[in-house]
């Protein structure tokens, strides 16, 4: 019925030089991944850390830094990687597998350096580092950097809004949850339960940043 | 151990999701219908089994130092694997499914198992325990799906089930991310509850 | 230090037969990905042009060297395809217009005839909120506003479009605002090269 020789090529405009790097896209990511597509609280990335925890506020605050330190170092080591050695060989299929790598050999890397070079910082956020690995928050920015076509420069900006926005839910939450220990609820709800409603709570209130998109 | 153990205790008495709070991130994040909750559990399922089986085949042969990262490699490869498979065969699952394709790699249930079980115990026992905790999973996410998908746009695996009327004014939230986290409260507040019966009964 | 050797060797072995292996399927499935792909475009194209003419239509790729790019912000670039029919006709054009929605970029393939108006539309690719900006796939929902419109038309009524405006999804501003403004762009850039000419000569 349709006969049909097609080549669909791209014809406009010939490469514009470099996408250059603009502000307002640069605070439209950092607005993006802090609020409005919150990896914890929209997104379902780093549930697991951010239900075990947000117990207590000191150790929230620790687990996020250990977080932003390690998914800056990964989104780095990812993107060279990936769009220096995989994607000019066509070995894009190879990405899981050699991001997965790159993380946990850089969560080892971390844990020895801190531990020989600053035994403070190790002392404050060692413990966290191993559940880092597994955490997938930090393999989910490595592979949403590519998704969306980041330079190196928006990709680690995003990294470290991605990163804050993982603190400031998990900060939250431990908040509300060591005010909740002396609250009386019902039997059922104790423990898990409750974490889940208030999570449910916050992420109705995140869910009103999504104006902010303009 | 007798496999028929091997195979029902994921599935029931140490369910991934509502007994071990394992896998949370896909749990909650595929489940806004249960199309997306059955293509997720069949590739979570896929990766599970065959990882404990090569896992277990090898638990002798690899070294206990590079244990994990072997493992880690392993898992990978099958994600890999489910993903090429996935968007050649079923390209609109893929897409939907999207990044979470690739997170199964951190999916703890996964990891768990190559660690907890398969790395101890013969092929067989492990390629049943793979079995039965993915199903698990699968069946966990299943229900939550079910709920999400009816009471957020009134349908059932793409079959609209509550009418025109209500899909055009359905329990959004459901669907929305706050709805997961507040139906997971509900039905973990459920099994609580089944739990405390249980033990008052056997008092 | 052997030892070691010993240990990181096992690592390297594990990861270079994974990846062999891998490298082996995705030789098998990257055609598969990249026909069925191809396949979903071409059938997308028959059947939005469609929508200019009945029979049989031929499409050929136009190259316009003063054709601005409305979509370097995405980082994708507008192609244009002429729509023929039998007889050599120019009936219209087809373009995919890409707008930064909420959580995706979302492609829209466009049909337009040659005085500026749009006679079809389909989403390509979305990966929008389910329940919210997903909606932006059924074409009942929003799409179904954009047929006969011309390039200045393209505007929400949120955005200043006034009663003759578009209707946004419900909760759903920027997903629709993202097609909308999408759509509008390839269109300016399509009248400003003068491929397209309004009727009447007037913008």
């Amino acid at each position: 019925m349709i006969n049909s020789m097609l080549m669909w090529v791209i014809v406009a405009a010939p490469d514009g030089g470099e996408p250059s790097f603009s502000i307002a896209k640069m605070m439209a990511i950092i607005v993006s991944a802090i609020f409005i597509n919150n990896y914890v609280l929209s997104r379902f990335l780093g549930i697991c850390p951010f239900l075990g925890v947000s117990k207590q506020l000191d150790s929230a605050v620790g687990m996020g830094a250990a977080v932003v330190f390690v998914m800056v170092l990964a989104t780095l080591g990812s993107w060279l990687v990936y769009h220096n050695l995989l994607a000019p060989h066509g070995m894009e299929y190879l990405r899981t597998i050699t991001f997965i790598i790159i993380i946990a050999s850089l969560v080892q890397l971390v844990e020895m350096i801190l531990q020989k070079f600053s035994p403070a910082l190790y002392d404050a956020l060692g413990i966290f580092l191993p559940l880092i690995t597994t955490n997938c928050a930090i393999l989910g920015v490595a592979v949403l950097n590519i998704d969306d076509k980041f330079s190196l420069g928006y990709s680690l900006i995003n990294s470290v809004a991605a990163g804050i926005g993982f603190t400031l839910a998990l900060v939250l939450m431990a908040g509300l949850r060591e005010r909740m220990e002396t609250a009386n609820v019902p039997e059922a709800l104790k423990g898990l339960p409750l974490a889940f409603l208030i999570a449910g709570a916050m992420s109705i209130a995140f869910l009103g940043f999504a104006g902010l998109g303009g | 151990m007798s496999l028929a153990q091997d195979f029902s205790r994921g599935i029931m008495k140490e369910n991934p999701v509502f007994k071990q709070a394992l896998g949370m991130c896909p749990f909650l994040a595929v489940t806004t219908s249960v199309e997306n909750a059955l293509g997720m559990g069949a590739a979570a399922t896929f990766v599970l089994v065959f990882s404990n089986f090569l896992v277990s085949l090898f638990r002798k042969v690899i070294p206990a130092k590079v244990r994990i990262p072997s493992y880690i490699v392993i898992i990978a490869t099958f994600v890999t694997l489910v993903d090429l498979l996935m968007n050649a065969y079923l390209p609109a699952l893929h897409s939907s499914l999207g990044i979470f394709i690739p997170l199964i790699v951190v999916n703890c249930i996964i990891l768990g198992r190559a660690e907890g079980f398969a790395n101890k115990n013969k092929v067989l026992p492990s390629i049943v325990d793979g079995i039965g905790m993915g199903l698990g999973f699968t069946l966990a996410m299943v229900i939550m799906a079910t709920f999400r998908e009816l009471l957020g746009n009134g349908s059932w695996l793409g079959f609209n089930l509550l009418g025109e009327a209500y899909q055009n004014q359905p329990l959004l939230i459901a669907i929305l991310a706050p709805g997961a986290f507040i139906l997971m409260a509900f039905i973990l507040g459920f099994f609580n509850i089944m739990e405390k019966r249980k033990r008052g009964g056997a008092k | 230090m052997g030892e070691i050797f010993k240990v990181g060797f096992m690592l390297m072995l594990v990861a270079v037969i994974a990846a062999v292996a891998l490298g082996y399927v995705n030789s098998i499935t990257s055609p598969i990905i990249a026909e069925q792909k191809e396949q979903a475009k071409l059938d997308a194209m028959i059947d939005v042009a469609g929508s200019l003419a009945m029979g049989e239509l031929s499409f050929d790729s136009l190259s316009i060297p003063e054709l601005e790019n409305p979509y370097a912000e995405v980082d994708e670039t507008l192609a244009v395809v002429s729509v023929t029919d039998s007889t050599g006709n120019e009936l219209g054009y087809l373009f995919i217009a890409y707008g930064k929605g909420y959580s995706s970029t979302i492609q829209t393939m466009v049909a337009v005839n040659s005085t500026g108006t749009v006679t079809g539309t389909t989403v390509l690719y979305q990966q929008e909120t389910p329940g919210l900006g997903a909606n932006v796939s059924n074409p009942d929902k929003f799409l179904y506003q954009f047929d006969g419109r011309i390039a200045s038309q393209f505007l929400l009524k949120k955005d200043g479009g006034g009663d003759e405006g578009l209707d946004s999804i419900t909760g759903s501003t920027i997903t629709s605002r993202a097609v909308t403004n999408s759509v509008r762009g390839g269109l300016d850039a399509l009248l400003e090269a003068g491929i397209i000419t309004l009727e009447g000569g007037a913008q």
